[in-house]
């Protein structure tokens, strides 16, 4: 296997990389914020690529202004359910939340079935990526290359607004004493909508970035989500450098596992969960508070 | 007026017609998943532990049943005790690797190891058949005698489920049920009193493991069938849909959220919206964790209590 | 919250009315002749049989007379989900009331678990839309036929009819479960005679959705032919990559299971491919005259192959009752095995004794590009027929332990 084959390899893992990295950035947002591990992240992503299909077939929206609207759409169907739906429980152990989203999950997934049939729906790449760019070690999909790039900017954007925004240390306040950012003026009900409502986004964009490549169908984040659980874990629950580090780092590997031993591609992620939360129970950039 | 005689006197007569009024095997079925919650219940309703890969008992043992009454032809009662042994041990093995973390990360361990499970048994296609799953010819012989007969099967079922809801019963209110609930409630407290909070956590998984697969093990003679499914994911998430429906913590309430989803499903599959089975359970599951938390047992267990906390 | 007391009452009480309607079975005595037709009616397979299936059965009793042997003919429709637990205790439910025939079975799990019910029950079961040669080979009964295509027969058409093209390198993109890997040896061996190997078969697991890396090792492999030998969400995910690294240009890319119910889904993305089925509405006049009545009855939609298979079983085997006299599976069989037939469905057809495989002509196809499509449904030329006697495995190759 020559290293430029191996280069070529290494971009694919970016590639699938990119979408783990916005769909655990989008779940870790949400606990860190909600203290809701989100189920639905899946049913999330399905309906950004759904959203996606939908707004080409009846509103005839092209590819790249359906990048901005329908995560928008999505994250603003997301925060309904937050403000009707999840508020109710918050507060509980974070257990009553992952069984409501799961609910939830079954809930959407099996309404999109109704709606858009079980089998998948069409989407295509955009023409204007649908060529492939010279890399000098490899010739490679140009649409690739785009998801990879949309990731990296999308996930350094969020991070920066957390780490270093002021409302994203309001957020992060809001998460770690609530009720003294409430006395303090903060209306901290708003934060947490926005918060869930910017992660349902995150997992929606993914989806959009999927549907070209992808085959559209409802059940489509049934896997993913519990792929993303595990990056999760691994990066550290809560952490958004975390996240984002362990999205594209599995990607590599399981994409290089697949070059080796292609049966065991999928499994690859859930061992190496298993060894780092038994070496570091907290994931590689948790913080040990945050373990219960 | 204690409400949890009458709850149990009720759950006994309803069980005793049970296959009289609807199709014995679904009953069985009922019976089997009513055991599996149980278990689950130890675990998270006693012990605060959420698994989500129960299954791996389950269809693990259940496999191991199915492959040793169909190959080896050995008595069903040796097979299932043997698929016992199993579960125990790997309960055991996991349990060593996953009690120390809790909460979200147990629950996270508990399924990828479950998913390692699944791989394996999918791999090893010509053992357990792999997708095509592991159909049996007969259940074999118990203790010599056949049981292929469903309304015979259902009761020796029932007979083991009783023993075993005795037993629980027995576990959670004996010294050791009782030191599990401190656990759950404050772990900190717990250690500074001494207890060595790990082993009873793994004791209580390792138990739960058992009864998972001694219920899988049955399941599966009782189908004729040992599938992929009951490895699946999707499988931990129903048991504990069924606990948490039922009513955590009470161990009668699994027993009823086992019965309400097997018969909703088989009720719903009989009528035209048949087929959106997982969505009106979905809806009454999202209802349920949102308007009493403490399931349906738990509210009837309540109602003798003047003061009633919500 | 005086309401949400009342909730568990409520509850409760649902619990016991439930188990306490009871859902007793048909009394035996003027009993109907029932059909169960045991299905996928709303998951992933629901359009290549599902509530399409019921029709087809529907229409061939209805054709009959609706009636046999001075009694009535009844089609029962039961969804077996995807799961072989479920498929298997519906078929015990039904055979227990008094159905005397399981049809269609789609799904090879699902088959395989009420092939085992038919043999404990002895009463039949015919399979029109699993693909797992188990059903003839380790897993075959007495009252088990499978009556529409099957792994092998699929590998046979497509692997010949392309290798003989003179396309001799392959590379294989195969899913890892029994079906993966009995289509790979299938295939394998089709397109040996011919000159074709494999220089390279990726196993990877089912529901992979990331194709990418396979189809650069592809890539770099330079084979004649791309082998997509996987099924469902995997095919569609497969055939998006290869489009993506731009294999569709550079190689010739096949698809071992494609039905007409995916090509309608996604016309797109399988434009180009070939496949093997067991049969096309517009093939002929007569496989039309169907079609046309079919999509009458189903919304205008075209039968697919399991669907008309469904209608051409169902006939069979009501003609089998009436001759002779009663819905026994013992005589049946002994009617049956052996039995050769022809109709719209199934040309220079048999009723295999030896191990219970239907066989019949199959056809290789080329999915057309939408420019060519002339009218609505009409995705496929049929490039290649494959005789009866050579589309399955021969009789002397079955690894069926025939133990009546």
């Amino acid at each position: 296997m020559s290293p430029d084959y191996i280069a070529a390899q290494i971009f694919n893992g970016l590639a699938s990389g990119a979408f783990y990295a916005l769909l655990a950035l989008g779940l870790s947002v949400i606990f860190g914020m909600l203290r809701i591990i989100n189920f639905a992240h899946g049913a999330v992503y399905m309906l950004g690529a759904f959203a996606t299909y939908y707004a080409a077939q009846l509103l005839h929206v092209p590819f790249y202004p359906a990048l901005i609207l329908a995560p928008i759409a999505v994250g603003i169907f997301g925060m309904l359910i937050e403000a009707l739906i999840l508020r109710r429980i918050s507060g509980s152990d974070p257990v009553y939340g992952l069984l409501l989203t799961f609910a939830l999950t079954l809930v959407v997934v099996n309404l999109v079935r109704l709606l858009a049939g079980p089998l998948g729906s069409p989407y295509s790449v955009p023409p204007s990526l649908s060529s492939a760019v010279d890399l000098k070690f490899t010739i490679y999909p140009a649409y690739k290359l785009f998801v990879i790039a949309v990731s990296i900017v999308v996930c350094a954007v969020v991070w920066w607004f957390v780490e270093r925004s002021l409302l994203g240390a309001r957020i992060r306040a809001a998460t770690e004493n609530p009720v003294l950012v409430r006395a303090l003026g903060v209306d901290t009900k708003r934060l947490v909508t926005l918060a869930f409502g910017a992660g349902v986004a995150l997992a929606a964009l993914a989806g959009v970035l999927a549907a070209p490549t992808t085959n559209v169908q409802p059940y489509m984040g049934d896997d993913i989500i519990i792929y993303t659980f595990a990056i999760v874990v691994i990066g550290g629950l809560g952490s958004i450098t975390g996240s984002v580090v362990a999205g594209f780092a599995l990607g590599i590997l399981q994409t290089i596992g697949a070059v080796y031993y292609p049966p065991i591609a999928t499994t690859l992620i859930f061992i190496v969960m298993v060894i780092v939360i038994a070496i570091r129970p907290a994931g590689l950039f948790g913080r040990p508070e945050s373990l219960r | 007026m204690r409400p949890l005689p009458i709850v149990l006197v009720v759950l006994g007569l309803i069980a005793l017609v049970l296959p009289k009024v609807i199709y014995p095997l679904v009953a069985i079925d009922v019976l089997c998943f009513a055991l599996f919650a149980i278990a689950l219940d130890l675990l998270f309703g006693f012990a605060g532990l959420l698994s989500f890969g129960q299954a791996m008992f389950w269809g693990g043992s259940g496999y191991v049943a199915a492959m040793l009454v169909q190959r080896a032809h050995i008595d069903a009662v040796l097979a299932i005790a043997i698929a016992v042994v199993y579960a125990t041990a790997l309960a055991f093995a996991v349990g060593l690797v996953s009690v120390r973390r809790s909460g979200i990360y147990f629950a996270m361990i508990t399924l990828a190891i479950a998913q390692i499970e699944y791989f394996v048994a999918v791999q090893l296609t010509s053992f357990t058949g792999g997708e095509n799953g592991f159909p049996m010819d007969s259940r074999g012989l118990f203790l010599g005698r056949h049981v292929d007969g469903d309304v015979p099967y259902y009761f020796l079922v029932l007979t083991v489920l009783v023993v075993c809801l005795a037993l629980a019963f027995r576990l959670v209110n004996s010294p050791f049920g009782v030191a599990l609930t401190a656990i759950a409630q404050n772990e900190q407290r717990a250690i500074a009193l001494g207890y060595r909070v790990h082993r009873f956590k793994l004791a209580v998984f390792v138990i739960a493991g058992a009864l998972s697969g001694l219920a899988g093990a049955l399941f599966a003679l009782g189908n004729h069938l040992a599938g992929l499914e009951m490895l699946d994911w999707h499988t931990s998430g129903t048991v504990v849909m069924m606990t948490i429906l039922g009513g955590a913590s009470t161990l009668v309430g699994p027993i009823i959220g086992a019965g309400l989803y097997e018969n909703l499903s088989y009720f719903v599959s009989k009528t035209p919206i048949g087929a959106q089975t997982d969505l009106v359970m979905g809806l009454i599951f999202a209802v349920c964790v949102l308007s009493f938390r403490r399931g349906i047992a738990g509210r009837l267990l309540s109602l003798s209590w003047r003061k009633t906390s919500t | 919250m005086r309401i949400a007391r009342v909730i568990p009452f409520l509850c409760a009480s649902a619990v016991l009315a439930n188990t306490l309607i009871p859902i007793s079975p048909a009394p035996a005595d003027t009993a109907p002749v029932k059909i169960a037709v045991i299905t996928d009616m709303s998951g992933v397979y629901s359009g290549l049989s599902g509530q399409g299936a019921v029709i087809a059965t529907k229409m061939a009793v209805a054709d009959f007379g609706g009636k046999v042997l001075g009694r009535p003919i009844v089609v029962d429709a039961v969804d077996h989900q995807n799961s072989a637990t479920i498929a298997e205790a519906k078929a015990r439910e039904e055979f227990g009331s008094g159905a005397d025939l399981a049809m269609d079975l789609t799904n090879s799990a699902a088959a395989i678990a009420v092939a085992s019910v038919a043999k404990d029950v002895h009463k039949l079961a015919i399979v029109t839309g699993a693909a797992s040669t188990a059903l003839t080979g380790a897993d075959c009964n007495k009252y088990t036929y499978h009556y529409a295509y099957d792994s092998y027969a699929l590998a046979h058409g497509t692997g010949a009819s392309v290798a003989r093209a003179g396309f001799k390198t392959w590379y294989g993109i195969v899913p890892d479960y029994a079906f993966g890997k009995a289509m790979l040896s299938d295939f394998t061996a089709a397109i040996a005679p011919y000159g074709g190997k494999f220089i390279h078969a990726d196993t990877m697991p089912l529901g992979t959705t990331d194709f990418s890396s396979y189809m650069l090792a592809a890539r770099n492999a330079h084979p004649q032919v791309l082998a997509l030998l996987n099924a469902g969400a995997d095919t569609v995910n497969s055939m998006k990559a290869a489009k993506e690294f731009g294999l569709d240009k550079q190689m010739k890319i096949v698809v071992g299971l494609l039905f007409l119910s995916d090509v309608d889904a996604l016309p797109d993305v399988f434009a180009g491919s070939r496949i093997t089925d067991s049969w096309y509405w517009n093939e002929d006049k007569a496989a039309r005259a169907f079609a046309d009545r079919f999509a009458a009855a189903d919304n205008g939609l075209r039968p697919t192959s399991v669907q008309a298979a469904d209608y051409s079983a169902t006939m069979q085997w009501l003609k089998a009752v009436k001759a002779v006299g009663s819905t026994d599976a013992d005589k049946i069989v002994a009617y049956l095995d052996g039995r050769k037939f022809d109709d719209f469905y199934a040309h220079h057809a048999e009723w295999r004794a030896r191990d219970h495989r239907v066989i019949h002509d199959m056809y290789v196809m080329d999915v057309l590009p939408k420019s060519e499509v002339k009218e609505p449904h009409a995705w496929m030329k049929i490039v290649d027929t494959i005789p009866a006697d050579q589309a399955f495995r021969p009789a002397s190759e079955s690894t069926c332990q025939k133990t009546w």
